[in-house]
This record gives C-alpha cells, sequence and structure tokens, in this order.
C-alpha cells in the first residue's frame, strides 16, 4: 500500500508495531507522536485521510504497564483506503486531541474521556456526553460494577432548564 | 409474566359503556328491571320520564367513552420497542382503525404516553417532563421488558422500570413486544380510558415527583 511505504519512510522506528489483518493496517505509535502521525496521515498528499471514521478508547487492565489505548480509524475518500493508528497510555496520561485536524474527533474524544478517562489536552469542550453531568467513575473501565445503578442517580436540579 | 397486566390494586372492571345503557333504555320500560341490569355505582337510580326511563349517567363515563375511541399518543419511542411501536402505527397492523393514528409529536396535544424502550438516567428528567407537559386525563403504557423493569441492563445507566418515575396504567411484556401484544395492550388501556381510571388514581404521590425530590403533591 502507497500509503504504508510513506508512513514507514517518514516515521521509521517511530512506528512502534504494525499489524495486518485481512488487508486492514494498523500502527502502533507512541502517544508523543501521536498527533504529529495522524496529522502526516491526513495532510500528506499520498495518504490524504479526510475522514477521521471513529476514535476510541480502550482498557486493556492485563497491561499493567500501560493499561489503556486509544484508536484511531481513518478513512480516504481520495484512494478509498483506510488505517488504524493506536497508542498506549498510562493511567492518568493525557493526550493531545485532534479536534484540530478532524473536528469530527470533538465527539469521540468526549465519550473516550466519559468511558475511560482519558483526557485530551487541549479539547475545546470536555463534557460529559451519555452519562449525566454529575456521574462518578469512568463505566467502561474493566473495574467498574457491571450490575448495580451506580455512578449516576437521576438529576434533580433540571426543572426549567430541559 | 404472559401478557399484559394492569396494576392489581386498582379498580376492578367494569365492562358498562354508554352503548349497552342505550340498549337498556331501548328494551326496558320497567325501572326494576332497569336498575338491576344497571351498576349503581356507575349510574344513578332511573328517573321516570313521559314515555320511559331515563338513567343519569356520571358525565365522566361519556367523557371516557368518546376519549376511548380517540387515544392519541405521544410520538415518541425510546428504543428498540420503538420500531415494533411504529409497526403498528403502518400499514399492516394499522393504529388508525381504534382513533389512535393521531400519533402527536407535542405532549400538549396527546392523551398518553406509550414509554417504549428502556430509558436511561440521562433521559429520565426529559421523559417526565414530557409526562408532566400532557395535560390530564393522561394514560401511560410502560412497553417492553426495559420499560417494565429494566430488563438485562441492570446497570449504570439504566432506570430500572419506568413506574419508578410515572404511574403506568398498562404493562406489555416481551422483548420488544409483537405489535399484536401491543395492540392488546392498547385495547386494555382503552378499557380503562372507557372507565376513566388512571393510574395515578389513588396515588398519593406521583412518582417522578418523589423521586425528583420536589416533595409529593397530593392528587
Amino acid at each position: 500500500m502507497n500509503a504504508a511505504i510513506q508512513l514507514e519512510e517518514r516515521f521509521g522506528a517511530r512506528l512502534l508495531e504494525s499489524v495486518e489483518f485481512r488487508s486492514e493496517l494498523t500502527y502502533v505509535v507512541a502517544s508523543s507522536d501521536w498527533v504529529e502521525v495522524l496529522r502526516f496521515c491526513k495532510e500528506a498528499p499520498g495518504l490524504a485521510f479526510d475522514q477521521l471514521d471513529c476514535l476510541l478508547g480502550d482498557h486493556l487492565p492485563e497491561r499493567t504497564a500501560a493499561p489503556f489505548e486509544v484508536v484511531a480509524h481513518l478513512v480516504s475518500h481520495v484512494y478509498g483506503h483506510r488505517l488504524r493508528v493506536k497508542t498506549s497510555l498510562t493511567e492518568g496520561q493525557s493526550l493531545p486531541t485532534v479536534t484540530g485536524l478532524w473536528p469530527s474527533a470533538g465527539f469521540d474524544e468526549r465519550e473516550a474521556w466519559e468511558m475511560f478517562g482519558i483526557v485530551f489536552d487541549g479539547h475545546p469542550d470536555l463534557r460529559r456526553l451519555l452519562t449525566v453531568e454529575d456521574f462518578e467513575g469512568y463505566p467502561l473501565r474493566k473495574d467498574f460494577p457491571l450490575q448495580g445503578t451506580v455512578g449516576g442517580r437521576i438529576r434533580t436540579d433540571l426543572r426549567g432548564k430541559i | 409474566m404472559t401478557g399484559p397486566s394492569e396494576p392489581s390494586h386498582k379498580i376492578p372492571s367494569d365492562a358498562l359503556g354508554l352503548g349497552l345503557v342505550r340498549d337498556i333504555l331501548r328494551r326496558t320500560t320497567d325501572e326494576e328491571e332497569a336498575r338491576k341490569a344497571l351498576d349503581p355505582d356507575v349510574l344513578g337510580s332511573a328517573v321516570r320520564l313521559p314515555g320511559g326511563f331515563a338513567m343519569p349517567v356520571q358525565i365522566e363515563r361519556v367523557l371516557g367513552f368518546g376519549r376511548s375511541f380517540s387515544f392519541w399518543p405521544l410520538l415518541f419511542g425510546l428504543a428498540c420497542c420503538a420500531i415494533e411501536m411504529m409497526a403498528l402505527g403502518g400499514s399492516r397492523f394499522d393504529m388508525s382503525r381504534f382513533g389512535m393514528e393521531a400519533m402527536r409529536a407535542s405532549p400538549r396535544q396527546a392523551d398518553g404516553m406509550i414509554v417504549a424502550g428502556w430509558c436511561s438516567i440521562n433521559m429520565a428528567p426529559r421523559v417526565v417532563r414530557l409526562y408532566e407537559q400532557i395535560p390530564d386525563p393522561k394514560w401511560v403504557l410502560a412497553m417492553g421488558s426495559c420499560a417494565i423493569s429494566g430488563n438485562i441492563w441492570d446497570t449504570y445507566n439504566i432506570v430500572q422500570g419506568i413506574d419508578s418515575l410515572l404511574p403506568v396504567d398498562v404493562y406489555v411484556p416481551g422483548c420488544p413486544p409483537r405489535p399484536e401484544a401491543l395492540w392488546q395492550g392498547l385495547e386494555m388501556l382503552r378499557g380503562r380510558i372507557k372507565q376513566s381510571k388512571h393510574a395515578y388514581d389513588g396515588l398519593r404521590r406521583i412518582p417522578a415527583r418523589e423521586a425528583l425530590g420536589e416533595g409529593g403533591v397530593t392528587s
């Protein structure tokens, strides 16, 4: 794939790992390279990933060193190719936002922050998206209780606001 | 649960509609017979008029009779049950046969709501708001296991049964219920409308007002 050649030429060993599964390519990068790699993916003429398909968080507690992961799925409408870019994070580590590249990352990063507690530095509006505003805990972390109404409650102070 | 059910503490059903009253008035000229045939709780005693007897009817019964043929639910679906509700509204099952085709998009024009699907904790204040905007008298039908009890979603974000917030008239179980089941539930609801029975009858507090911490309001 042309995009893969260009990426490997540009970043070389900074692409920590590459996986190809059913002709879909995934690169793992360091969190410090996150924005730079994604910016190159979007702006390099031979790559032209003009759409951020989705951006999501993940919690893998068996990886004790860096249990969190952020995955960006990219689509290019120019060339019709796709790419995944992943990065690993430790507990409490933040990641720079990519809302400057794709404004649609705003909702995805809000959700990843809400569900996993991954803070995105520079996000213009990091509010809760799906749970109540005063929700406690990060519900998609593996240590969050599966059962029971925990963390949130029905808001009592919305009279006149909704 | 095997079929739609009404809350057990409600007043026993009485199937008397206005049509029956009219039939009896036409058929009988005997005051005793008329008294026997009619439920004294529902109707006053027969009044002798030239040419027969007239039966005073509670105005609520007349209104309920009329309302039962034009129940307009709120156009409002929370989850997958709403698909079955749409199927009932469509041409195959055709709610409009029963005067329910006009699903109002504004709660102020609706007669009740079909809570179709799970209600998330974030959504709950909005659902209560919609319920409160429906003018009295109003009826609520809880459609599907999630609206009844939360179903398998005993999780952080789902209300465990909408009856913890709203007084529910009819429960229709199923995941999701077939349109026929919802239809049967709506027929039960029509029975209640005809009798002017509401789930909030006899409740000292509306559950939502209590849950939302606003104190009870006697109803």
